[in-house]
């Protein structure tokens, strides 16, 4: 600070004057400089020259500035109206559309016409609907992969024959569908299963043995699941059996009077009595499984429900309690006076032994699925 | 004129210290770009480029090819404005 004052307050005007030009002319000289190290480094890196551009190619990405067009001379809403055709039903639909349009036709969606579609064309050649079957379908289908938890809740809504959707696509789908369809008759297939047709006698006799084999009308395929599938009734089982290999079938072993002892200890009056009604109404035929008769329809839906579980305990408990269901059993026969032809046939097996062939083959006759224990008559015999 | 010289010293040193020539050099730079004179300047920069080549050029020569062009391009208004500053610098520093 002392050196300054006392250096420039020798100073004149014109010295002062030309120590700024000089510090000015630095300043300037430091740009240059500044320039010239920018522009060779540039040049030396190859981006001197990028913005150079000859005419033809400016020509070229010009803006363009036409109606319709955007600025690149495209034509701006060359997708709107794009149509895709959807795979599965063919025909073409607006892209913009297509999403839920694949979500309806390949029946991802909640109310897919798939599915209902697939059920209308199942309940064309349904021969009889059995309510409490159709139930167990949905709950042992696997035909559907998509959440088994939510049909029984779709079932309810489907089966509200008011609501418009299904009204709709009953008319759609399937035109000469009539009003007196069901609703209920909707199912769902049940794929699990082998074709009965292409097995052999042995094949199939020890398939029966082992496994439900209740022929779906649907699939026309066998069930595979255990003897004790809940999807089938005994009665189911027994009339396949009965059907695929003739009145023979009264040789093949009972499974449920060796599996199923867990009816023991009901009172046999109750196990008697749906047997009894079942005897009185045993019309069914094993041609039942495969036919379409809407006409069986009403009474076959019911049925099961009210005899499937009496029925199995009776036959379980057959095998084991035989004494003393065979005195309650004549009893009843005697008191029913012979509602039914098997019936009576049961009842004059008690008399003689060899009656007891009239009444198997009877009873086979009537298209009963399975003929009484065979000790039974004995032990008529001992009573009496 | 040794003396002169340390002054000169001196006043550069004091200069850079107090941080006035960077602000100098950030005000002429911003004058130069606002008023054209750094565009004029790289199309010179192009014509002795191509003069001596892409391949050949160096930043010797782009210097001698720019800077006396450079000094004279400087508008007058530039260079008042930056004489203005730099008068006022020195006045406030000398007494």
């Amino acid at each position: 600070m002392k050196m300054d004052d006392m250096s420039l307050s020798g100073l004149d005007n014109t010295k002062l004057e030309a120590l700024a030009h000089d510090i000015y002319s630095d300043l300037v000289e430091d740009a240059c400089l500044g320039l010239c190290f920018e522009v060779h480094r540039a040049v030396k890196q190859g981006y001197f020259f990028l913005d150079e551009t000859d005419q033809e190619s400016m020509k070229d990405f010009e803006i363009v500035d036409q109606p319709g067009l955007d600025i690149f001379g495209q034509v701006y809403n060359q997708w709107k109206n794009k149509e895709c055709v959807c795979p599965n039903c063919n025909r073409s639909i607006a892209a913009s559309r297509f999403a839920p349009h694949l979500e309806k036709c390949l029946g991802m969606g909640r109310n897919s016409s798939r599915i209902a579609s697939r059920r209308i064309a199942s309940s064309n050649n349904t021969s009889k609907s059995e309510s409490d079957q159709e139930d167990n379908d949905d709950i042992n289908d696997n035909d559907w992969s998509y959440g088994s938890e939510k049909k029984p809740k779709k079932r309810k809504s489907d089966k509200n024959p008011n609501s418009p959707r299904r009204s709709k696509s009953l008319k759609h789908k399937n035109g000469e569908l009539s009003s007196s369809v069901n609703p209920d008759l909707y199912k769902y297939n049940y794929s699990s299963g082998i074709s009965y047709e292409t097995l052999g006698p042995e094949e199939l006799r020890f398939l029966l043995t082992t496994q439900c084999g209740v022929v779906s009308e649907h699939t026309k395929k066998m069930c595979t699941r255990s003897q004790r599938c809940p999807q089938h009734t005994d009665e189911q089982r027994r009339a396949v059996r009965v059907f695929l290999l003739g009145p023979s079938a009264s040789t093949l072993p009972d499974p449920e009077s060796v599996l199923e002892n867990d009816g023991y200890d009901t009172p046999d009056g109750q196990l008697i009595m749906p047997r009894l009604q079942w005897d009185g109404s045993s019309d069914i035929s094993p041609s039942d499984s495969a036919s379409s008769k809407a006409s069986t329809n009403n009474s076959d839906s019911k049925r099961p429900k009210k005899k499937k579980k009496p029925s199995s305990l009776l036959v379980s408990s057959a095998g084991v309690c035989e004494r003393e269901k065979g005195v309650e059993r004549g009893e009843r026969e005697r008191g029913g006076g012979g509602s039914s032809s098997s019936v009576s046939g049961l009842g004059g097996a008690g008399t003689s032994s060899s009656n007891s062939q009239s009444a198997l083959a009877l009873s086979n006759r009537k298209k009963r699925p399975r003929p009484p224990p065979p000790p039974a008559p004995n032990i008529y015999d001992d009573l009496n | 004129m040794s003396k002169e010289l340390q002054m000169r010293a001196a006043i550069n040193q004091k200069l850079i210290e107090m941080g006035e020539r960077e602000r100098l050099k950030e005000l002429l730079r911003a004058k130069l770009i606002e008023c054209g004179w750094r565009d004029q300047l790289k199309a010179h920069c192009k014509e002795v480029i191509k003069e001596k080549g892409i391949e050949n050029v160096t930043v010797e020569d782009l210097v001698a090819g720019v800077t006396p062009k450079g000094r004279a391009l400087v508008p007058d208004s530039v260079k008042k404005e930056l004489l203005q500053r730099i008068r006022a610098f020195l006045a406030q520093h000398s007494t």
